[in-house]
Protein backbone atom coordinates (compact mmCIF):
# COMPACT_ATOMS: atom_id res chain seq x y z
CA UNK A 1 0.00 0.00 0.00
CA UNK A 2 2.65 2.16 1.19
CA UNK A 3 4.67 1.55 -1.90
CA UNK A 4 1.70 2.32 -4.15
CA UNK A 5 1.08 5.59 -2.42
CA UNK A 6 4.49 6.66 -3.15
CA UNK A 7 4.04 5.58 -6.71
CA UNK A 8 0.68 7.75 -7.41
CA UNK A 9 2.08 10.63 -4.97
CA UNK A 10 5.51 10.34 -7.89
CA UNK A 11 2.93 10.44 -10.28
CA UNK A 12 1.19 13.25 -9.69
CA UNK A 13 4.20 15.13 -8.67
CA UNK A 14 5.11 14.87 -12.16
CA UNK A 15 1.66 15.89 -14.13
CA UNK A 16 -0.62 17.67 -11.64
CA UNK A 17 -3.25 17.96 -14.02
CA UNK A 18 -3.29 14.09 -14.44
CA UNK A 19 -6.12 11.94 -13.23
CA UNK A 20 -4.30 10.03 -11.02
CA UNK A 21 -5.43 12.38 -7.92
CA UNK A 22 -8.28 9.80 -8.38
CA UNK A 23 -6.16 6.37 -7.70
CA UNK A 24 -4.08 8.21 -4.95
CA UNK A 25 -6.93 9.26 -2.77
CA UNK A 26 -8.60 5.96 -2.38
CA UNK A 27 -5.29 4.44 -2.00
CA UNK A 28 -5.34 7.04 0.98
CA UNK A 29 -8.92 6.14 1.85
CA UNK A 30 -8.20 2.87 2.11
CA UNK A 31 -4.80 3.66 4.45
CA UNK A 32 -6.62 5.56 6.65
CA UNK A 33 -5.30 9.12 5.97
CA UNK A 34 -8.51 10.49 5.19
CA UNK A 35 -6.95 14.17 5.86
CA UNK A 36 -4.47 13.67 3.21
CA UNK A 37 -7.00 11.84 1.03
CA UNK A 38 -9.65 14.32 1.12
CA UNK A 39 -7.34 17.20 0.33
CA UNK A 40 -6.06 15.22 -2.67
CA UNK A 41 -9.81 14.73 -3.94
CA UNK A 42 -10.71 18.16 -3.73
CA UNK A 43 -7.91 19.65 -5.40
CA UNK A 44 -8.57 17.34 -7.92
CA UNK A 45 -11.85 18.41 -8.29
CA UNK A 46 -10.47 21.43 -8.85
CA UNK A 47 -9.25 20.65 -11.83
CA UNK A 48 -11.33 18.25 -13.08
CA UNK A 49 -15.26 19.11 -11.12
CA UNK A 50 -16.94 17.21 -14.06
CA UNK A 51 -15.26 13.71 -13.51
CA UNK A 52 -18.17 11.35 -11.74
CA UNK A 53 -15.21 8.89 -10.53
CA UNK A 54 -13.85 11.80 -9.15
CA UNK A 55 -16.89 12.65 -6.79
CA UNK A 56 -17.45 8.72 -5.99
CA UNK A 57 -13.90 8.87 -4.73
CA UNK A 58 -14.60 11.59 -2.14
CA UNK A 59 -17.75 10.32 -1.45
CA UNK A 60 -16.13 7.61 -0.30
CA UNK A 61 -14.15 9.62 1.65
CA UNK A 62 -16.81 11.23 3.52
CA UNK A 63 -18.08 7.98 4.41
CA UNK A 64 -15.62 6.72 5.90
CA UNK A 65 -15.29 10.10 7.85
CA UNK A 66 -19.25 9.23 8.82
CA UNK A 67 -20.25 12.49 7.27
CA UNK A 68 -23.23 10.34 5.22
CA UNK A 69 -24.91 14.24 4.52
CA UNK A 70 -21.69 14.70 2.55
CA UNK A 71 -20.95 11.13 1.02
CA UNK A 72 -24.74 11.26 -0.32
CA UNK A 73 -23.91 14.64 -1.67
CA UNK A 74 -21.06 13.51 -3.71
CA UNK A 75 -22.87 10.73 -5.32
CA UNK A 76 -25.63 12.14 -6.20
CA UNK A 77 -23.18 14.51 -7.96
CA UNK A 78 -21.39 11.47 -9.49
CA UNK A 79 -25.05 10.11 -10.58
CA UNK A 80 -25.89 13.81 -12.19
CA UNK A 81 -22.63 13.34 -14.21
CA UNK A 82 -22.85 9.85 -14.71
CA UNK A 83 -26.31 8.88 -14.55
CA UNK A 84 -25.34 4.85 -14.50
CA UNK A 85 -22.39 5.02 -12.33
CA UNK A 86 -22.74 1.54 -10.50
CA UNK A 87 -20.81 2.72 -7.75
CA UNK A 88 -22.83 6.16 -6.81
CA UNK A 89 -25.87 4.04 -6.73
CA UNK A 90 -24.80 1.74 -4.47
CA UNK A 91 -23.24 4.19 -2.56
CA UNK A 92 -27.03 6.17 -2.19
CA UNK A 93 -28.27 2.62 -1.45
CA UNK A 94 -26.44 2.11 1.31
CA UNK A 95 -27.30 5.68 3.22
CA UNK A 96 -30.47 5.00 1.88
CA UNK A 97 -30.43 1.99 3.96
CA UNK A 98 -28.81 3.78 6.90
CA UNK A 99 -31.44 6.83 7.07
CA UNK A 100 -34.33 4.19 6.76
CA UNK A 101 -35.28 4.91 3.63
CA UNK A 102 -36.06 1.11 2.74
CA UNK A 103 -37.84 1.14 -0.15
CA UNK A 104 -35.05 3.81 -2.29
CA UNK A 105 -32.14 1.37 -0.96
CA UNK A 106 -33.77 -1.80 -1.91
CA UNK A 107 -34.61 0.20 -5.50
CA UNK A 108 -30.79 0.92 -5.61
CA UNK A 109 -29.22 -2.51 -4.23
CA UNK A 110 -31.43 -4.51 -6.83
CA UNK A 111 -30.23 -2.05 -9.54
CA UNK A 112 -26.29 -2.88 -9.28
CA UNK A 113 -25.63 -4.84 -12.06
CA UNK A 114 -24.29 -8.82 -12.11
CA UNK A 115 -20.21 -7.27 -11.81
CA UNK A 116 -21.43 -5.22 -8.95
CA UNK A 117 -23.52 -7.49 -7.07
CA UNK A 118 -20.75 -8.65 -4.64
CA UNK A 119 -21.25 -10.83 -1.42
CA UNK A 120 -21.59 -7.40 0.73
CA UNK A 121 -24.21 -6.18 -1.86
CA UNK A 122 -25.85 -9.11 -1.73
CA UNK A 123 -26.15 -9.55 1.51
CA UNK A 124 -27.00 -5.34 2.35
CA UNK A 125 -29.86 -6.26 0.03
CA UNK A 126 -31.06 -9.28 1.56
CA UNK A 127 -31.05 -7.14 4.72
CA UNK A 128 -32.85 -4.92 3.36
CA UNK A 129 -35.57 -7.20 1.71
CA UNK A 130 -35.54 -8.67 5.19
CA UNK A 131 -36.73 -5.18 6.53
CA UNK A 132 -39.21 -4.48 4.45
CA UNK A 133 -41.24 -7.74 4.72
CA UNK A 134 -41.25 -7.41 8.58
CA UNK A 135 -42.22 -3.79 8.34
CA UNK A 136 -45.35 -4.75 5.94
CA UNK A 137 -45.96 -7.71 8.44
CA UNK A 138 -45.91 -5.30 11.81
CA UNK A 139 -46.18 -2.16 10.51
CA UNK A 140 -42.73 -0.85 11.42
CA UNK A 141 -39.59 -0.26 10.63
CA UNK A 142 -36.68 -2.78 11.81
CA UNK A 143 -33.47 -1.28 10.32
CA UNK A 144 -31.84 -3.06 13.25
CA UNK A 145 -30.49 -5.65 10.55
CA UNK A 146 -28.02 -2.59 9.71
CA UNK A 147 -25.50 -3.41 12.43
CA UNK A 148 -24.86 -6.54 10.46
CA UNK A 149 -24.85 -4.66 6.37
CA UNK A 150 -21.25 -4.10 5.67
CA UNK A 151 -20.28 -0.38 6.24
CA UNK A 152 -21.03 1.93 3.29
CA UNK A 153 -17.28 1.76 1.87
CA UNK A 154 -16.83 -2.00 2.66
CA UNK A 155 -20.23 -2.53 0.28
CA UNK A 156 -18.70 -0.65 -2.41
CA UNK A 157 -15.39 -1.74 -2.33
CA UNK A 158 -15.13 -4.05 -4.76
CA UNK A 159 -14.59 -1.44 -7.62
CA UNK A 160 -11.66 0.33 -5.19
CA UNK A 161 -9.24 -1.86 -7.36
CA UNK A 162 -11.04 -1.02 -10.59
CA UNK A 163 -11.00 2.34 -10.65
CA UNK A 164 -7.37 3.32 -10.56
CA UNK A 165 -6.60 0.61 -13.27
CA UNK A 166 -9.53 2.10 -15.39
CA UNK A 167 -7.80 5.93 -14.71
CA UNK A 168 -4.76 4.70 -15.27
CA UNK A 169 -5.79 3.07 -18.54
CA UNK A 170 -7.56 6.05 -19.53
CA UNK A 171 -4.28 8.01 -19.12
CA UNK A 172 -2.17 5.94 -21.34
CA UNK A 173 -4.39 6.90 -24.09
CA UNK A 174 -5.16 9.93 -26.02
CA UNK A 175 -8.62 9.43 -25.08
CA UNK A 176 -7.95 11.09 -22.02
CA UNK A 177 -8.64 14.68 -22.94
CA UNK A 178 -11.79 13.62 -24.72
CA UNK A 179 -12.89 11.61 -21.41
CA UNK A 180 -12.95 14.33 -19.58
CA UNK A 181 -14.37 16.93 -22.42
CA UNK A 182 -17.55 14.61 -22.66
CA UNK A 183 -18.84 15.07 -19.42
CA UNK A 184 -21.58 16.54 -19.40
CA UNK A 185 -21.39 20.00 -17.57
CA UNK A 186 -23.11 19.61 -13.63
CA UNK A 187 -26.41 20.08 -13.14
CA UNK A 188 -25.58 22.17 -9.62
CA UNK A 189 -27.87 21.33 -6.34
CA UNK A 190 -27.75 24.92 -5.02
CA UNK A 191 -29.30 26.51 -8.87
CA UNK A 192 -32.27 28.37 -7.96
CA UNK A 193 -35.58 26.62 -8.46
CA UNK A 194 -37.25 27.17 -11.98
CA UNK A 195 -39.19 30.05 -10.76
CA UNK A 196 -39.16 32.99 -13.36
CA UNK A 197 -39.65 35.26 -10.22
CA UNK A 198 -35.68 34.42 -9.05
CA UNK A 199 -34.62 34.42 -13.08
CA UNK A 200 -33.11 38.02 -12.36
CA UNK A 201 -30.87 36.61 -9.82
CA UNK A 202 -29.90 33.35 -11.67
CA UNK A 203 -26.07 34.70 -12.40
CA UNK A 204 -25.69 35.71 -8.41
CA UNK A 205 -23.79 33.00 -7.59
CA UNK A 206 -21.49 32.55 -10.57
CA UNK A 207 -20.30 36.10 -10.92
CA UNK A 208 -17.11 37.12 -8.79
CA UNK A 209 -17.33 40.78 -8.56
CA UNK A 210 -19.93 43.53 -8.01
CA UNK A 211 -18.74 44.81 -11.53
CA UNK A 212 -19.84 41.82 -13.53
CA UNK A 213 -23.34 41.32 -15.02
CA UNK A 214 -24.57 38.54 -16.79
CA UNK A 215 -27.76 37.84 -18.85
CA UNK A 216 -29.80 35.96 -20.68
CA UNK A 217 -31.48 37.00 -23.90
CA UNK A 218 -33.99 35.31 -26.26
CA UNK A 219 -33.39 35.64 -29.79
CA UNK A 220 -35.98 38.57 -30.13
CA UNK A 221 -33.58 40.73 -27.79
CA UNK A 222 -36.19 40.05 -24.60
CA UNK A 223 -34.35 39.52 -21.43
CA UNK A 224 -34.77 36.00 -19.98
CA UNK A 225 -32.73 35.93 -17.14
CA UNK A 226 -30.19 38.04 -15.09
CA UNK A 227 -29.12 41.67 -14.95
CA UNK A 228 -27.52 44.38 -16.34
CA UNK A 229 -26.08 47.24 -14.46
CA UNK A 230 -24.29 50.08 -15.42
CA UNK A 231 -21.88 52.06 -13.47
CA UNK A 232 -24.26 54.07 -11.57
CA UNK A 233 -26.20 50.87 -10.97
CA UNK A 234 -29.32 51.19 -13.34
CA UNK A 235 -30.60 48.18 -14.31
CA UNK A 236 -30.07 48.81 -18.50
CA UNK A 237 -31.08 44.77 -18.79
CA UNK A 238 -33.40 45.46 -21.54
CA UNK A 239 -32.13 48.07 -23.57
CA UNK A 240 -29.05 46.30 -23.93
CA UNK A 241 -30.87 43.01 -24.71
CA UNK A 242 -32.95 44.84 -27.49
CA UNK A 243 -29.63 46.39 -28.83
CA UNK A 244 -28.30 42.54 -28.99
CA UNK A 245 -31.24 41.40 -31.14
CA UNK A 246 -30.06 39.45 -33.79
CA UNK A 247 -26.41 39.11 -32.89
CA UNK A 248 -27.18 35.63 -32.64
CA UNK A 249 -28.51 34.73 -36.10
CA UNK A 250 -25.82 37.58 -37.40
CA UNK A 251 -22.90 35.72 -36.06
CA UNK A 252 -24.03 32.43 -37.70
CA UNK A 253 -24.51 33.46 -41.24
CA UNK A 254 -21.05 35.08 -41.11
CA UNK A 255 -19.86 32.04 -39.90
CA UNK A 256 -21.72 30.07 -42.63
CA UNK A 257 -20.46 32.54 -45.22
CA UNK A 258 -16.71 32.07 -44.25
CA UNK A 259 -17.35 28.49 -43.57
CA UNK A 260 -15.71 28.93 -40.15
CA UNK A 261 -18.24 26.39 -38.57
CA UNK A 262 -20.63 27.43 -35.35
CA UNK A 263 -19.71 30.85 -33.65
CA UNK A 264 -18.52 30.13 -30.43
CA UNK A 265 -18.33 33.88 -28.87
CA UNK A 266 -18.18 37.07 -29.20
CA UNK A 267 -16.01 39.61 -27.54
CA UNK A 268 -16.48 43.23 -27.69
CA UNK A 269 -13.36 45.59 -25.63
CA UNK A 270 -14.80 48.57 -24.90
CA UNK A 271 -13.24 52.22 -23.10
CA UNK A 272 -14.61 50.71 -19.90
CA UNK A 273 -16.00 47.61 -19.85
CA UNK A 274 -15.51 43.51 -21.74
CA UNK A 275 -18.72 41.97 -23.13
CA UNK A 276 -18.53 38.40 -23.63
CA UNK A 277 -21.58 36.68 -25.67
CA UNK A 278 -22.06 33.05 -26.33
CA UNK A 279 -25.23 31.36 -27.75
CA UNK A 280 -27.44 29.70 -25.49
CA UNK A 281 -29.65 26.98 -26.06
CA UNK A 282 -33.28 27.47 -27.48
CA UNK A 283 -31.69 30.29 -29.74
CA UNK A 284 -30.93 32.54 -27.19
CA UNK A 285 -27.39 34.71 -26.50
CA UNK A 286 -25.51 34.92 -23.05
CA UNK A 287 -24.22 38.28 -21.99
CA UNK A 288 -21.55 38.46 -19.61
CA UNK A 289 -19.96 42.08 -18.93
CA UNK A 290 -17.16 42.88 -16.73
CA UNK A 291 -15.25 45.94 -15.71
CA UNK A 292 -11.96 47.00 -18.35
CA UNK A 293 -9.65 45.77 -15.47
CA UNK A 294 -11.04 41.97 -15.65
CA UNK A 295 -8.32 39.88 -17.66
CA UNK A 296 -9.91 38.52 -21.23
CA UNK A 297 -8.79 35.06 -20.14
CA UNK A 298 -11.19 34.96 -16.84
CA UNK A 299 -14.07 36.56 -18.57
CA UNK A 300 -14.39 33.73 -20.89
CA UNK A 301 -14.05 31.57 -17.61
CA UNK A 302 -16.70 33.46 -16.51
CA UNK A 303 -19.14 33.25 -19.41
CA UNK A 304 -18.37 29.31 -19.37
CA UNK A 305 -19.77 29.21 -15.87
CA UNK A 306 -22.88 31.20 -16.84
CA UNK A 307 -23.80 28.98 -19.68
CA UNK A 308 -23.78 26.20 -17.51
CA UNK A 309 -25.79 27.50 -15.15
CA UNK A 310 -27.89 28.99 -18.08
CA UNK A 311 -28.37 25.60 -19.87
CA UNK A 312 -29.73 23.92 -16.80
CA UNK A 313 -32.46 26.86 -15.82
CA UNK A 314 -33.31 26.90 -19.14
CA UNK A 315 -33.79 22.84 -19.78
CA UNK A 316 -35.86 23.04 -16.44
CA UNK A 317 -38.33 26.22 -17.18
CA UNK A 318 -38.47 25.94 -20.68
CA UNK B 1 -12.15 47.57 -56.31
CA UNK B 2 -10.11 50.84 -57.33
CA UNK B 3 -7.05 51.28 -54.81
CA UNK B 4 -7.58 53.12 -52.03
CA UNK B 5 -5.66 54.89 -49.00
CA UNK B 6 -6.27 51.89 -47.09
CA UNK B 7 -4.33 49.23 -49.43
CA UNK B 8 -1.26 48.97 -48.05
CA UNK B 9 -2.95 48.97 -44.73
CA UNK B 10 -5.13 45.79 -45.65
CA UNK B 11 -2.13 43.98 -47.37
CA UNK B 12 0.08 44.47 -44.27
CA UNK B 13 -2.77 42.46 -41.93
CA UNK B 14 -3.50 40.35 -44.90
CA UNK B 15 0.16 39.01 -44.35
CA UNK B 16 -0.26 37.89 -40.62
CA UNK B 17 -0.33 34.11 -40.41
CA UNK B 18 -3.83 32.69 -40.96
CA UNK B 19 -5.20 35.77 -41.83
CA UNK B 20 -7.35 34.98 -44.90
CA UNK B 21 -8.70 38.33 -45.76
CA UNK B 22 -9.10 41.52 -44.48
CA UNK B 23 -11.23 45.25 -45.40
CA UNK B 24 -12.05 48.16 -44.37
CA UNK B 25 -16.11 48.74 -44.13
CA UNK B 26 -18.86 51.19 -43.49
CA UNK B 27 -20.18 50.46 -40.71
CA UNK B 28 -23.56 52.54 -41.69
CA UNK B 29 -24.55 50.70 -44.99
CA UNK B 30 -22.11 47.70 -44.68
CA UNK B 31 -20.57 48.54 -48.04
CA UNK B 32 -17.03 47.35 -48.19
CA UNK B 33 -14.45 50.30 -48.66
CA UNK B 34 -11.33 48.21 -49.73
CA UNK B 35 -10.49 44.58 -48.97
CA UNK B 36 -7.70 42.05 -49.41
CA UNK B 37 -8.91 39.07 -49.17
CA UNK B 38 -8.07 35.17 -50.64
CA UNK B 39 -10.35 33.85 -53.57
CA UNK B 40 -13.80 32.32 -52.05
CA UNK B 41 -13.95 34.30 -49.64
CA UNK B 42 -17.30 35.97 -49.82
CA UNK B 43 -15.80 39.67 -48.92
CA UNK B 44 -19.09 41.66 -49.30
CA UNK B 45 -21.75 39.57 -47.40
CA UNK B 46 -19.53 39.19 -44.66
CA UNK B 47 -18.25 42.87 -44.50
CA UNK B 48 -21.48 43.35 -44.57
CA UNK B 49 -21.99 41.02 -41.51
CA UNK B 50 -19.32 42.52 -39.29
CA UNK B 51 -20.24 45.53 -40.15
CA UNK B 52 -23.66 44.69 -38.41
CA UNK B 53 -22.28 43.68 -35.72
CA UNK B 54 -19.94 46.15 -34.73
CA UNK B 55 -22.71 48.48 -34.76
CA UNK B 56 -25.06 46.31 -32.68
CA UNK B 57 -21.99 45.76 -30.00
CA UNK B 58 -21.65 49.41 -30.06
CA UNK B 59 -25.42 50.30 -29.28
CA UNK B 60 -25.26 47.73 -26.84
CA UNK B 61 -22.46 49.52 -25.14
CA UNK B 62 -23.61 52.73 -25.51
CA UNK B 63 -26.99 51.82 -23.80
CA UNK B 64 -24.16 50.14 -21.10
CA UNK B 65 -22.62 52.70 -20.72
CA UNK B 66 -19.39 51.20 -21.63
CA UNK B 67 -17.99 53.35 -23.72
CA UNK B 68 -16.91 53.06 -27.13
CA UNK B 69 -16.14 50.02 -28.50
CA UNK B 70 -12.16 49.45 -29.47
CA UNK B 71 -11.91 45.84 -30.63
CA UNK B 72 -14.40 42.99 -31.29
CA UNK B 73 -13.94 39.45 -31.74
CA UNK B 74 -16.21 36.83 -32.94
CA UNK B 75 -14.94 33.15 -32.58
CA UNK B 76 -15.85 29.92 -34.21
CA UNK B 77 -14.65 26.50 -34.41
CA UNK B 78 -12.15 27.11 -37.34
CA UNK B 79 -11.19 30.77 -37.36
CA UNK B 80 -13.10 33.78 -36.73
CA UNK B 81 -13.54 37.36 -37.57
CA UNK B 82 -12.04 40.51 -35.48
CA UNK B 83 -13.03 44.17 -35.91
CA UNK B 84 -11.80 47.39 -34.90
CA UNK B 85 -13.70 50.69 -35.53
CA UNK B 86 -13.49 54.34 -35.95
CA UNK B 87 -15.99 56.43 -36.59
CA UNK B 88 -17.84 55.32 -39.28
CA UNK B 89 -15.46 52.86 -40.35
CA UNK B 90 -14.45 49.32 -39.15
CA UNK B 91 -11.30 47.42 -39.90
CA UNK B 92 -12.36 43.57 -40.38
CA UNK B 93 -9.88 40.96 -40.03
CA UNK B 94 -10.90 36.94 -41.28
CA UNK B 95 -8.60 34.47 -39.85
CA UNK B 96 -7.63 30.74 -39.36
CA UNK B 97 -7.65 28.82 -36.27
CA UNK B 98 -4.05 29.12 -36.37
CA UNK B 99 -3.56 32.84 -35.79
CA UNK B 100 -2.17 34.72 -33.35
CA UNK B 101 -4.62 36.66 -32.42
CA UNK B 102 -3.37 38.85 -29.70
CA UNK B 103 -0.71 40.18 -32.31
CA UNK B 104 -3.29 40.33 -34.78
CA UNK B 105 -5.44 42.66 -32.19
CA UNK B 106 -2.27 45.03 -31.48
CA UNK B 107 -2.36 45.80 -34.79
CA UNK B 108 -5.67 46.05 -35.79
CA UNK B 109 -6.36 48.64 -32.81
CA UNK B 110 -2.74 50.73 -34.10
CA UNK B 111 -4.38 50.51 -37.30
CA UNK B 112 -7.47 51.65 -36.52
CA UNK B 113 -6.43 54.86 -35.07
CA UNK B 114 -5.48 55.60 -38.22
CA UNK B 115 -8.88 55.41 -40.21
CA UNK B 116 -10.05 58.56 -41.72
Amino acid sequence: MADEIRRLSDDLARDPSSLVFMPLADALRRAGQLDIAMRVALRGLDRHPYLADAHDVLARIHADRGDLERAADEWEMALRLDPSHPQANLGLGFVDFRRGNLESAERRLSAAGASDQTGSVSAALAHVRTALGSRSENGTTDTGGATAVPNVTTAVESRVVEVPNAVVARMATPARNRIVTRMTPPSIAEYPAPDRAHARQLFSSVLDAADQSALLVDADGLVLAGTYADRSGLDVAEVVAAELAGVSSEAERAMRHLGLGAWTSLLVEADDAVVAMTPAPLGSLLVVATSRQTPVGLVRLLLDRALTRARDWLARVS
Amino acid sequence: MNRTPYAELLSMLSRHRGVVGSFVVSERDGLAVDSNVQIGVHAEAVAALAASLHRKARLACGAAGCGTVTFLRLDAEKGGICAAGRDDLVLVTISEARANIGLLRVEMMRAAKALT
